[in-house]
């Protein structure tokens, strides 16, 4: 409502938070995993003065400061960039509740970025003690890290007692909390396996050495899995009685939590038989297999957990289409168009007969002529309505939703979509602007599809 | 239309910290930016072109400073947090909407970044396999990677420069957007400031990159041919004298060409005038230095004054451009008089960390240190 709305023809702009968010959280979670990995098994391997695994150990530091340090961070710093333009108002208020949270972070990042470079740069150089020590200091800090953003990112589904107390703690330590740490930390412990098995198979010859990482990686992996479901319990358990209800009302999260916990199941069962018990199973192939899976667990688990916090962005704080769910009753009386500051000046600009004293006149803008207000009923689609729809074609396309609907059905789902679809977020505007939205999306509708036969009488 | 009508009102919950304490961090946090970021900045096309052209000792330049671009880009990709943080927690009434206006552009950063980043793993890896004579695509990897970093810094001018330019939004705006919406397609070329301030910055780039061949020749060539050191000199005198010209020229046709009078009288005036005359000079400063060690050899303490003299220069300029940024938004909104609801926890518990990351940091940098001694001992 504050700030302009960012109009991605097709897609609609926060699909692309949720694009990069993913592409994000699969290298993060082996940035945290991999170094946990990285300091026990360096530690080992020194204690036991294993030089080709310390070799192999050197060879993988490599790959995952290539993975991490470039694409791993470049990510997360686009993460801020796209909720900054796809979501100014969520991005504003979890800034203000958060910024000391963010700010203890980026110590960590550079605790992070700093002993990643001394571990792999000055790796036979520096004494194993030194070495060992610089690895945990990596790897505690990237800890650190998942553990502030988590509280942050679980703050959004639940927002706990922060509405009534408003206080940093109250937010940070919300019901989600402990559970998504639970669920973030083993899918590290289990994702960072999964790299190490995929460059393991590819780069370490030695079929001895190659049994040994197999072996002791499976036992943080399955530690992982059992993790992922006890903080996916939890996380259920935790969830607000509108994320269960969207959890269990949309056909395609229903398919994507049997999928999730099927994979994991699938993959703990994989590890033990596999890895755990036949290290010498491990190919390739395998590899690429549970690569897969856990690409895949990970992803569709960011994407229910994105999902379910429907109609809110910050749960019971901010809706979807960037308003504060308390401003909603005096938006209904004084006008969504009114309330906009963008929208407002849209409309000041455009249609200056309809202001009155200042402000807009909602009965005065049922008298412009029909095209201007099928012309305003796009800027309230736009504003309104763009962030969860695209218009007549793309995600989740109001045209093609509503395909068939009479003028009142329209109208109806317009004035209380809240109530049509409990996940929506309710109408924030006057009586006429629903009549304009009405008329908006009753003109790009698409007819119902011809020739659908229900045994009428010909 | 009126430009004012287009920021939003405050936020409920105000700054989590007085405006002080923000502002101070944001221009901290964007001179320790700097340090880096001008290093890749000016220093990858600077390789390139002593690759192409610099002879022997040219291509030698140019493999010691793309050597620790890796490290340097990561540095400075994460010193750039915190400015960006704090900019957002003080000036989010104006950032938000620039950088939507300008939104294909702005997220096209993080594609550029992760390709340039990319390209410079690609060309030092290069530098490793294939020593002096680096292969062509290799070396054309590193041209397209100076181009984007060039390209990034012009998306990083418009941004923060639109963000100032409140009165050209309604233009760009109504221009570029359907049904009141940005098309995200908008920049700010229109606005004179914005040529002046994007070299203005590339200069100052080159004069930090040849401070940093000077630190570098001093302190970690022990391994190069003893006349490597004169060579690094000679060029980084050479690359300073160009950066100190370039600023002066785009610094005086930033000041004298584009500012309105009211913001160059506010300016030049009072203690403001002291500021404003040692930003403008202070470049001078590093200058001389590099000079003297031209003419009269370096050392390793006289690099570190150097480094120290080019620090000053950056905090100067940071500290100019906070001044000027608020003075130019002084019209439409004043970002000094927002609520303040203190985090008083959050806060001590961040100063904590801060205070105890440093100690970390200096630890693992003393462990190199010792291993240093005892490898040259």
């Amino acid at each position: 409502m504050h700030y302009p709305w960012w109009y991605v023809p097709f897609l609609t702009s926060p699909m692309l938070i949720a694009i990069i968010s993913v592409l994000h959280v699969l290298v993060a979670h082996y940035a945290v995993g991999g170094g946990l990995f990285l300091a026990v098994e360096t530690q080992y391997a020194y204690r036991h003065d294993h030089r080709e695994y310390l070799a192999y150990l050197k060879e993988h530091a490599w790959f995952f400061i290539l993975i991490t340090v470039v694409y791993g961070a470049i990510t997360g710093v686009g993460i801020w960039w796209t909720i900054g333009v796809a979501s100014p108002l969520a991005t504003q208020t979890l800034i203000h509740i958060f910024v000391f949270g963010w700010a203890m972070e980026y110590v960590f990042f550079v605790l992070e970025i700093v002993s990643a470079f001394i571990f792999y740069y000055f790796w036979g150089r520096l004494d194993p003690k030194t070495h060992v020590r610089i690895g945990w200091i990596y790897a505690g800090s990237a800890w650190m890290s998942l553990v502030l953003i988590t509280g942050i990112t679980a703050f959004m589904l639940h927002s706990g007692r922060w509405p009534e107390e408003r206080t940093f703690w109250a937010g940070f330590l919300n019901p989600q909390f402990v559970p998504q740490v639970l669920a973030r930390t083993g899918g590290a412990f289990l994702l960072a396996s999964l790299y190490v098995y995929l460059h393991a198979t590819f780069k370490a010859k030695d079929p001895a050495l190659r049994d040994l990482i197999a072996a002791r990686s499976a036992r943080p992996a399955l530690l992982g899995s059992l993790l992922i479901v006890l903080g996916g319990i939890g996380w259920y358990l935790a969830l607000p009685e509108s994320a269960k209800a969207a959890l269990i009302a949309a056909s395609t999260l229903n398919i994507l939590v049997v999928l999730i916990f099927a994979v994991t199941i699938a993959v703990f069962f994989m590890l033990y038989l596999g890895p755990y018990r036949n290290p010498g199973w491990l190919s390739p192939g395998f590899a690429i297999l549970f690569f897969t899976f856990g690409l895949v667990a990970i992803t569709t688990g960011e994407y229910i957990r994105e999902a379910v916090r429907k109609p809110y962005i910050i749960y019971n704080v901010v809706l979807g289409n960037q308003v504060y769910a308390e401003k909603v009753p005096e938006l209904r009386r004084t006008g969504y168009l009114e309330g906009g500051t963008w929208t407002k000046a849209w409309v000041a600009h455009h249609y200056p007969q309809v202001l009155n004293n200042g402000r807009i006149d909602p009965a005065q803008l049922l008298a412009l002529p029909e095209e201007d207000q099928v012309k305003l009923g796009e800027v309230l689609f736009l504003y309104h309505c763009n962030d969860c729809h695209a218009g007549r074609r793309g995600f989740s396309p109001v045209a093609q939703l509503i395909r068939g609907w009479t003028p009142e059905m329209v109208r109806t789902v317009v004035e209380h979509p809240e109530k049509a679809h409990f996940f929506m977020p309710p109408w924030a505007g006057t009586p006429e602007e629903a009549e304009l939205l009405t008329k908006y999306l009753l003109r790009i509708a698409h007819p119902r599809p011809a020739g659908m036969y229900f045994g009428e009488e010909k | 239309m009126d430009p004012t009508t287009l920021i939003g009102p405050s936020s409920p919950l105000g700054y989590p910290a007085p405006y002080w304490f923000l502002v101070t961090f944001k221009v901290l946090g964007f001179t320790l930016h700097m340090i880096p970021m001008h290093i890749w900045y000016a220093g990858v096309l600077l390789a390139m072109l002593l690759q192409w052209r610099g002879g022997k000792v040219g291509r030698q330049l140019a493999r010691r400073l793309m050597r620790p671009m890796p490290i340097l880009i990561a540095l400075g990709i994460n010193f750039g947090i915190v400015p960006l943080l704090f900019t957002q927690v003080a000036y989010y009434k104006v950032f938000y909407p620039a950088t939507i206006l300008m939104a294909w552009p702005w997220v096209s950063i993080i594609v550029l970044l992760t390709l340039a980043y990319y390209g410079v793993y690609i060309y030092v890896a290069g530098l490793r396999t294939e020593g002096a004579t680096i292969a062509r695509w290799r070396q054309a990897v590193g041209w397209v990677t100076a181009a984007f970093f060039l390209l990034i810094g012009f998306f990083f001018s418009n941004a923060f420069s639109l963000m100032t330019r409140v009165r050209a939004w309604p233009d760009l705006w109504l221009r570029e957007s359907i049904g009141g919406a940005p098309l995200g397609t908008a920049l700010n070329t229109g606005d004179p400031t914005l040529w002046p301030r994007w070299l203005m910055m590339f200069s100052l780039a080159l004069t930090t990159t040849a401070v940093f061949i000077i630190v570098d020749a001093e302190w970690f060539a022990t391994q190069e041919r003893p006349n490597y050191r004169a060579a690094a000199r000679r060029a980084a005198l050479m690359i300073s004298t160009i950066g100190v010209i370039g600023f002066a020229i785009t610094g005086s046709w930033y000041v004298f060409g584009t500012w309105p009078e009211e913001l160059r009288e506010r300016m030049f005036q009072g203690p403001l005038r002291a500021l404003t005359g040692l930003t403008a000079i202070s470049p001078g400063a590093p200058w001389l230095l590099i000079l003297w060690q031209w003419r009269k050899g370096g050392t390793r303490a006289r690099a570190v004054a150097t480094a120290l003299a080019q620090v000053l220069v950056l905090a100067l300029n940071a500290i100019s451009r906070q001044i000027v940024q608020n003075a130019e938004l002084a019209h439409f909104l004043d970002v000094t008089a927002e609520p303040v609801r203190i985090q008083w926890s959050p806060l001590i518990l961040f100063l904590l960390l801060f205070v105890i990351g440093l100690g970390v940091v200096a630890w693992m940098l003393g462990k190199l240190k010792a291993l240093r001694t005892s490898e040259s001992g």
